[in-house]
């Protein structure tokens, strides 16, 4: 039976997010406006900061670590070891599109149905919390998960298409599919389990905005943490934060369950 | 056989006593009539007897479930008409009803949101966007959504609130096909011509329940029957006769019409037409006078008060 109730709850909430203007052109274009924006910056550094970048402390590092992690980088020229550099990074920044996608769309998922009254309503039927929170979270989370890999695909297309395709061995490794198949479900989920419970503890939509502007923080942390070469995310550590994000996930659907009040949201939400 | 009762219902938010030890029944196929001013617990009643919000003392069962306890099982059972009608105005009516008849494994979503939609007159909009209704067919929606899994007992909170009178009609109209298909309605109310024209019994609630009886009784309790009888023209000399009658009690003369008060009036009526008759006086009509169910409200009403202060 919840299976069918997460059913109904994701196809009512598809139906509401497509015919919506505005989340629909945060599912569909946003992610290319992000992807878009990667590939230009990876463009104009190769082009106006060129091997100089290499220089910085920081790409140094950054680049000693995807040389122990890929060998075979250090045999191509500079230039190409910066293209490298900067191309493994993006996997982290797709990462982004959900998170991004969660702010726009979960975070307004109950403030909506609270103001609409229809919240009460749907908390007369027999719906249980979980399934309720697990429809909403997924039914933003599946359509900007499928928007990553399509935008990934496009990534691919376009590195090919700037005359960079020799170099998509060293880009798309073992942990480029890692990152891509099971981190980012795993930060889509959680984006959007807290965007849902942020918003159904937010007092009004703009409560739920603030909250959800939190959500995007670690993700910047991550993108932040390779590029400096701080820490270099090899296959195996992959493997180990989308298992951590995963239990974060179930986690944080049973603290976002202790969280949903029903009776204040029918008391407080007139 | 009751399907709702409550035993010492009672809620508090914060210092504030919102509903007060209610104790009540409503048996099965009853529409009961639930009313008081605004502020008195009328919502605040339903939503614990709908299992949306616990009381802080007391308990209630709603057919057959603990309506703190059994909660699932409690809304599988009941439909509820929320104030606002909480409608998505961007699916369709068909959309609207399917999604929330989709929570309920015992029926055939598809069947049941056609049965309803014709039922409330909107199987020819059942594709036109819920945004595009008027507030009369949102209200119409939001029925058709409460029973659209067959519930055995309904909770209409202010069904007609803020609606046209010609929209409010329809709504009534619908109410009044619930009661005679024999369905268990507890009918929020700000309107008294509406409690009595829909409920069997009325409930009066001001944080306590002041009084719980048919319409009919609840006049006795306030109003002694009288019977107004219409004359052609006023008549001092048959109201002096009348007087002397055995059975009278009480006559007051208000122009052409006397008001009395009978031992018995329904055996003393011939009686009192044949003496009245005798003595020359010119009947139009005999009638029991109706006193309005407002003025029984209003006296509960300032009863109360008075108590309080």
């Amino acid at each position: 039976m919840s299976r069918r109730r997460i059913r109904n709850i994701l196809l009512k909430e598809w139906a509401l997010l497509f015919t919506d203007l505005n989340s629909a052109f945060v599912i569909t274009l946003l992610p290319f406006l992000v992807m878009g924006q990667a590939i230009l910056y990876i463009w104009v550094a190769r082009r106006f900061a060129g091997e100089s970048m290499l220089t910085t402390q920081v790409f140094q590092t950054a680049l000693q670590k995807l040389v122990e992690a890929i060998p075979g980088v250090a045999q191509l020229p500079g230039d190409e070891q910066l293209l490298v550099l900067l191309l493994s990074q993006v996997n982290f920044f797709l990462l982004l599109i959900p998170t991004m996608i969660a702010m726009s769309v979960a975070t307004f998922s109950i403030v909506d149905e609270k103001l609409s009254g229809s919240l009460e309503a749907l908390l007369a039927t027999p719906v249980r919390t979980w399934e309720l929170l697990l429809g909403k979270a997924l039914a933003g989370a599946i359509p900007a998960l499928v928007m990553t890999w399509i935008s990934a695909g496009v990534f691919l297309l376009a590195v090919s298409g700037l005359g960079w395709g020799d170099l998509s061995g060293f880009v798309v490794t073992t942990g480029w599919f890692l990152t891509l198949f099971l981190l980012t479900p795993a930060v889509a989920l959680l984006s959007f389990m807290l965007g849902v419970a942020g918003s159904s503890r937010a007092k009004d939509p703009r409560g739920a905005q603030n909250a959800a502007l939190l959500i995007i923080l670690p993700v910047f942390a991550l993108i932040g943490i390779q590029i400096t070469g701080i820490v270099w995310f090899t296959p195996l550590l992959i493997l180990v934060l989308a298992l951590a994000i995963g239990i974060a996930d179930f986690i944080a659907l049973r603290a976002a369950v202790h969280l949903f009040r029903r009776e204040s949201i029918v008391v407080q939400w007139r | 056989m009751a399907v709702i009762e409550t035993f010492g219902l009672s809620r508090d938010f914060g210092k504030t006593t919102a509903v007060e030890d209610v104790t009540f029944a409503v048996e099965a196929g009853e529409v009961l009539g639930f009313l008081g001013p605004n502020g008195a617990g009328k919502t605040t009643t339903i939503r614990m007897l709908a299992g949306m919000i616990a009381p802080t003392k007391g308990y209630a069962v709603v057919a057959g479930h603990r309506t703190d306890r059994d909660v699932e099982q409690l809304h599988e059972v009941i439909g509820m008409l929320t104030q606002m009608p909480g409608l998505y105005d961007r699916l369709s009516a068909r959309r609207n009803l399917e999604y929330f008849a989709g929570f309920y494994p015992s029926i055939q979503a598809r069947s049941q949101v056609e049965k309803y939609l014709r039922l409330m007159g909107l199987w020819e909009r059942r594709d036109s966007k819920v945004g595009t209704f008027s507030k009369g067919m949102k209200q119409r929606l939001a029925l058709a959504r409460a029973l659209a899994h067959e519930p055995k007992v309904l909770f209409l909170d202010e069904p007609t609130a803020g609606l046209d009178p010609e929209a409010a009609g329809e709504v009534r109209r619908l109410i009044r096909t619930l009661r005679e298909e024999g369905r268990t309605v507890f009918l929020s109310t700000h309107n008294l011509n509406e409690a009595e024209m829909l409920c069997s019994r009325i409930a009066v609630i001001h944080t306590r329940l002041l009084a719980l009886d048919t319409p009919e009784q609840l006049r006795r309790r306030f109003f002694r029957r009288q019977l107004v009888v219409q004359l052609e023209a006023p008549d001092t000399q048959v109201a002096q006769v009348v007087r002397k009658l055995p059975f009278v009690q009480e006559v007051h003369e208000d122009g052409s019409q006397l008001i009395l008060e009978l031992t018995d009036p329904e055996r003393n009526r011939p009686e009192l037409v044949k003496a009245i008759v005798e003595a020359g006086g010119r009947v139009i009509g005999v009638s029991e006078k109706q006193y309005p169910l407002e003025e029984v409200y209003l006296k509960l009403i300032r009863e109360e008060k008075q108590n309080e202060s």
